[in-house]
């Protein structure tokens, strides 16, 4: 049985959807087989960041309600064979979301692939409990702010009182993401430190991203930033895959600047 | 106050009566019926207890002496098992944060060895004592609490805002103490083990 991870953030627009398809594609090239589905009914992007767009053809829904089968509506990743994608149906919204077609789908998906990766839709609705109510971990995504910690620690206290697991008396095991850190920012106290954020949460931390301009490009194109070795985010995103994959990997500090030649000569002149 | 009625037929019973039960009745009232003697009154003074005697008493049940006694000292027992369950039941202590959007409502005293996040709630009837720092609101009525300095939090207590300027210290004792709420700091380092 594979495991199922749900990305979840609370607040929307702090990378819940990047994060999914940038560590789908990384657990993909770490040589697992992984499916990454879109449950955000009625607001699908994940398609678009992973450059699957024109080639979605039937839906979850539709494989949930048994109108075609799930082999059908999986599309491949042009990236890795070990990545699929389940899209979400855009012409449905949340209310069509039912536990039990939930269930069979997600226990059919665990026995084929060995990570089965859940885009939560934003807010705590009914389309976040089911996100979360068979999910055997957790990924939590927040940005180093105020509003977008609170939102979090809200759906974390659903995710412990709503899901299967912790109603069998078992816990979801929970990871947290800190995304778009901004090096100077944390330095000159504008944002909220990453120990503060842990001390707020109380979470294990799985990764730290640096804030990357170069991510909308890469959404934009549908080539997950994780593909490009030269940009920062990318690298977090292929450490944090392979802590996920079991391999040991060293926190890396994305809150210290480095300082090259040039800011070092600026220094100077300051 | 308590109200003992009794019906007085026979000296005798009744002296041996109050010899075996003195204890269950020495602060009640007792409401005697019949005829009264001077051994009677002189006993009853002796034993120092208040009595009346024919006085119609308004009440909405009248219960046989026997009785009487029977669900007094059932009471009794009822009133040691309820004491016994309260130091049970009436202290909580919890481990785990309060998140965003929990809410705790609770009628006894609450030990939180953990902290309480910015959006979560603790409505509390007793007493307080919260060990890291508060960030949610807290809605107090017992007797004390003790809070660390928690600039970001909303404590009311007995529906006075305890302002987070007056809690300056790690650990603040907030009481309430003939209707003024006296804050004094806990000076030493408490060690929670």
């Amino acid at each position: 049985m594979g495991i199922i991870i749900a990305v979840i953030s609370g607040k929307g627009g702090v990378g819940k959807t990047t994060t999914t398809a940038n560590i789908g594609l990384g657990i993909a090239l770490n040589g697992k087989k992984c499916v990454v589905v879109d449950f955000d009914i009625g607001q699908r992007n994940l398609d678009m960041i992973l450059g699957l767009e024109n080639r979605v053809v039937y839906d979850m829904v539709q494989v949930m309600d048994g109108e075609v089968k799930l082999k059908q509506a999986l599309i491949k990743s042009k990236m890795s064979d070990n990545l699929q994608f389940l899209a979400a149906s855009q012409t449905k919204d949340k209310s069509v979301l039912d536990s039990q077609k939930i269930l069979n789908l997600v226990t059919e998906l665990s026995k084929e692939f060995d990570f089965v990766i859940l885009d939560a839709p934003a807010g705590i609705e009914t389309g976040y409990e089911h996100t979360i109510e068979f999910a055997d971990r957790a990924i939590i995504v927040v940005n180093p702010e105020v509003s977008s910690i609170r939102d979090a620690d809200r759906a974390i206290g659903i995710l412990d009182s709503k899901s299967q697991k912790v109603k069998d008396g078992g816990e979801v095991m929970k990871y947290l993401i800190i995304n778009r850190i901004d090096a100077k920012m944390v330095q000159s106290g504008e944002m909220l430190a990453s120990e503060d954020i842990l001390a707020i949460l109380s979470i294990p931390l799985i990764g730290k991203i640096p804030e990357d301009k170069g991510i909308i490009d890469a959404s934009n194109q549908g080539k997950p930033i994780i593909l490009d070795n030269s940009s920062l985010a990318g690298k977090a995103y292929s450490r944090i895959s392979a802590r996920l994959c079991g391999q040991e990997v060293p926190l890396e500090n994305v809150e210290v600047l480095k300082s090259g030649l040039m800011s070092k000569i600026k220094g100077i002149f300051k | 106050m308590k109200v003992l009625e009794v019906t007085l037929d026979d000296e005798k019973e009744f002296i041996n009566f109050f010899d075996k039960n003195y204890v269950f009745f020495k602060h009640h009232l007792i409401s005697i019926i019949g005829e009264v003697n001077e051994n009677i009154h002189k006993y009853l003074q002796e034993k120092e207890l208040i009595y009346i005697v024919n006085t119609v008493l308004p009440k909405s049940q009248k219960s046989s002496l026997k009785k009487e006694v029977q669900v007094i000292q059932e009471e009794k027992t009822i009133e040691k098992k309820e004491q016994i369950k309260e130091v049970k039941d009436n202290l909580r202590v919890i481990d785990t944060l309060v998140r965003s959007g929990q809410e705790l409502n609770i009628s006894g005293d609450l030990l939180l060895l953990n902290r309480v996040n910015s959006g979560a709630s603790i409505n509390i009837k007793g007493n307080l004592i919260v060990t890291q720092i508060v960030e949610g609101s807290i809605r107090c009525y017992g007797n004390f609490m003790m809070l660390k300095a928690s600039p970001k939090a909303n404590i009311i207590f007995h529906d006075v805002e305890v302002e987070n300027i007056h809690l300056t210290n790690k650990l603040n004792r907030v009481e309430l103490k003939n209707n003024e709420i006296i804050i004094t700091p806990v000076l030493k380092e408490t060690n929670w083990g």
